[in-house]
């Protein structure tokens, strides 16, 4: 008997096709949309279920959308919806949150709203001249008639190096101390907080915790897992140092204030820094804007989230805008070497 | 709690692909001709298959975005088949590579995406449904594969790694369309001969039976780095029992005088997660294959 009849084939070639066309099975309703409403309500709840501190910084979310959800109509401009989305990503108070199109990008920028306590050329005019190193992302020269040795760090550039480290503090190690100066530091790659640590400590140093979340409740985290700083296996200064931190210092930044926390031979002087004690993430929304905001918190050693909204410093010090010959911050901390 | 563990999600792909077959009502038992193992050794043909395809493929991970991601992919695959009428083995790579990209609102944002795939088959002859010229040969494939994607515009998510490891039930009804005489034609005036070719022309269906998968977590990426200790595959999930795959395979096989030949394929292979936050992906590809015989049988 022949089991292969022309029907039977057809009906295979038919089911053959049917598994061919299921794409539609895998890949549901295509949710690329210009909609401002669609737009919105895909911001709102990627932050409800991903951004992680809505507790620490009471920020009622619920509230927040029904605040600007009236403003967000159909067919209202890019730029107009933009604003909306922007302003109430700006509600949870974190520049780790951004939205990005192509013609904006939107910014908490807190630093703005504090004291400025940084002119780099006022540094530069009165206290390590113009003839001061740079190597790699370090700018360093003698301060204080050649007892302190200054570094400026500018921003955590992820091209932190052992040669640049081990020049830099060999350079240094007959100072009685070192000032390294992360005022208006934004930030950046995280290793560099590490390499540079690794420098001040002579064992391995737990300096906070972290956790991630990993569920849309808003309480909704790992463990908090421990991070170390373990000691270079090479050149590493061990006298007094300042850092010194303003409002500007955010992000990795912060990472390191509130590492210095654990290490005794490190004190903090300026004022508090920006935050930004959450890694954050990326996403894309459905009119391709991309936006990112913060998925983890930073815990103190008795595993606190407290530090988002800004590291104290251990010394409190400001800037004196009435004397631009001065650094008073500068001079504070050569003031605690002495 | 966010995953939940479906096992009627693991049989309900068994079922599906039964009912492929139980239109034919032949039990499975007695069909499969037996052969001495040296005897099949000596009749099997052997190939190293080099091919280059173009796949249009799309993809969308919802943990990212909401869009499908479009673009052609370059594919090369290597692999060495062993086949007769009554078996087929086949183990091999592919390798594909290039940019997919979204088109929306007036901007482009592009993903570079690699994907590695390993895989191997074993069918059997299913000799009930086996019959003049006709062969259907059932089994099984393990594959395995790996996609690395780059988006920059994602910031700290801009890196990700998914895999699935599979294994696909396999149906592949093969129809032999060979010209055993020469044959003399001609069009309007022009005269012409066809002359004798060894071919045949294969469909193939894939049903994934048992899948699993790795991919990012709830969060995407992963903390190693703020807490010196980064790591591959940080904040890693691995899935078994979940997800789905399914494929198709329409090749054209022409085999020549010098006993290798030249094989035409278009190719459907689609994946997806499931559970919160889904990653899919669909190829299709058009490909050509040579097919280096290598114990002139």
């Amino acid at each position: 008997m022949n089991i292969m009849t022309p029907k039977r084939v057809i009906y295979i070639t038919i089911i053959a096709f049917l598994y061919t066309s299921c794409d539609k099975a895998i890949f549901k309703k295509n949710q690329a949309s210009t909609d401002p409403i669609e737009n919105f309500e895909y911001l709102w709840t990627q932050c409800n279920q991903k951004y992680s501190f809505f507790d620490v910084k009471q920020i009622d979310w619920d509230a927040v959308k029904l605040k600007y959800a009236s403003k967000v109509y159909k067919g209202m401009s890019n730029d107009s919806l933009f604003n909306v989305m922007g302003a109430m990503l700006n509600e949870l108070r974190d520049d780790h949150t951004n939205l990005i199109s192509y013609f904006n990008v939107s910014a908490y920028k807190g630093h703005l709203n504090a004291p400025d306590n940084f002119d780099w050329r006022i540094v530069v005019d009165n206290y390590i001249t113009n003839n001061y190193y740079k190597s790699g992302p370090f700018a360093h020269n003698f301060i204080d008639g050649g007892a302190i040795g200054y570094i400026r760090f500018p921003e955590f550039t992820g091209t932190v190096d052992n040669k640049n480290l081990d020049f830099v503090l060999s350079k240094y190690k007959d100072t009685k101390g070192l000032i390294v100066d992360l005022r208006e530091n934004g930030g950046g790659a995280a290793p560099d907080v590490f390499n540079i640590l690794s420098r001040f400590v002579e064992t391995k140093t737990l300096v906070y915790y972290s956790r991630i979340k990993n569920g849309p409740g808003h309480n909704d985290f790992s463990e908090p897992e421990p991070a170390f700083v373990e000691p270079y296996n090479g050149v590493r200064y061990n006298k007094k140092t300042v850092f010194l931190v303003d409002r500007g210092t955010y992000s990795a930044g912060s990472f390191t204030s509130l590492a210095t926390k654990a290490i005794d031979n490190i004190v903090l002087i300026g004022d508090t820094t920006g935050g930004g004690l959450g890694l954050p993430n990326g996403g894309q929304l459905p009119n391709g804007w991309t936006y990112r905001f913060s998925i983890t918190q930073a815990l103190t050693l008795d595993k606190k989230p407290d530090f988002e909204n800004g590291v104290p410093p251990d010394i409190l010090a400001t800037f004196d805008w009435s004397n631009l010959k001065k650094d008073k911050i500068l001079d504070r901390a050569i003031l605690e070497l002495q | 709690m966010i995953y939940q563990k479906n096992y009627m999600q693991h049989f309900a792909p068994i079922g599906l692909f039964l009912l492929t077959i139980i239109p034919f009502r032949h039990s499975f038992g007695q069909t499969i001709i037996r052969q001495s193992k040296k005897q099949s050794r000596m009749e099997k043909s052997a190939y190293v298959c080099l091919g280059l395809a173009s796949n249009s493929s799309k993809f969308r991970d919802f943990a990212t975005s909401p869009l499908n991601y479009n673009g052609n992919l370059t594919h090369l695959s290597i692999s060495r088949l062993k086949q007769n009428n009554n078996k087929e083995f086949e183990l091999g790579l592919s390798y594909d590579f290039g940019k997919m990209n979204v088109n929306i609102n007036d901007q482009i944002t592009s993903s570079s995406v690699k994907k590695l795939d390993v895989f191997y088959t074993k069918l059997m002859r299913f000799n009930k449904l086996s019959f003049n010229g006709y062969i259907t040969k059932v089994g099984f494939e393990v594959k395995s594969t790996g996609i690395i994607r780059s988006n920059p515009s994602l910031q700290n998510n801009s890196s990700g790694i998914d895999i699935f490891t599979n294994i696909l039930g396999v149906a592949k009804f093969t129809r032999d369309i060979s010209r055993k005489t020469t044959k003399a034609k001609k069009l309007l005036f022009i005269k012409y001969r066809l002359n004798e070719r060894n071919r045949d022309i294969a469909l193939r269906l894939n049903l994934g039976l048992i899948n699993s998968n790795a991919r990012n977590g709830f969060a995407y990426t992963g903390q190693g780095q703020i807490i010196n200790a980064a790591k591959s595959f940080d904040n890693y999930k691995f899935n078994i029992f979940s997800g789905v795959r399914l494929g198709s395979q329409i090749n054209y096989t022409s085999y020549l005088k010098n006993k290798n030949a030249v094989q035409l394929s278009y190719i459907w292979d689609a994946y997806s997660t499931k559970g919160f936050d889904k990653f899919q992906m669909a190829n299709h590809a058009i490909k050509i294959a040579l097919l280096f015989n290598t114990n002139n049988k």
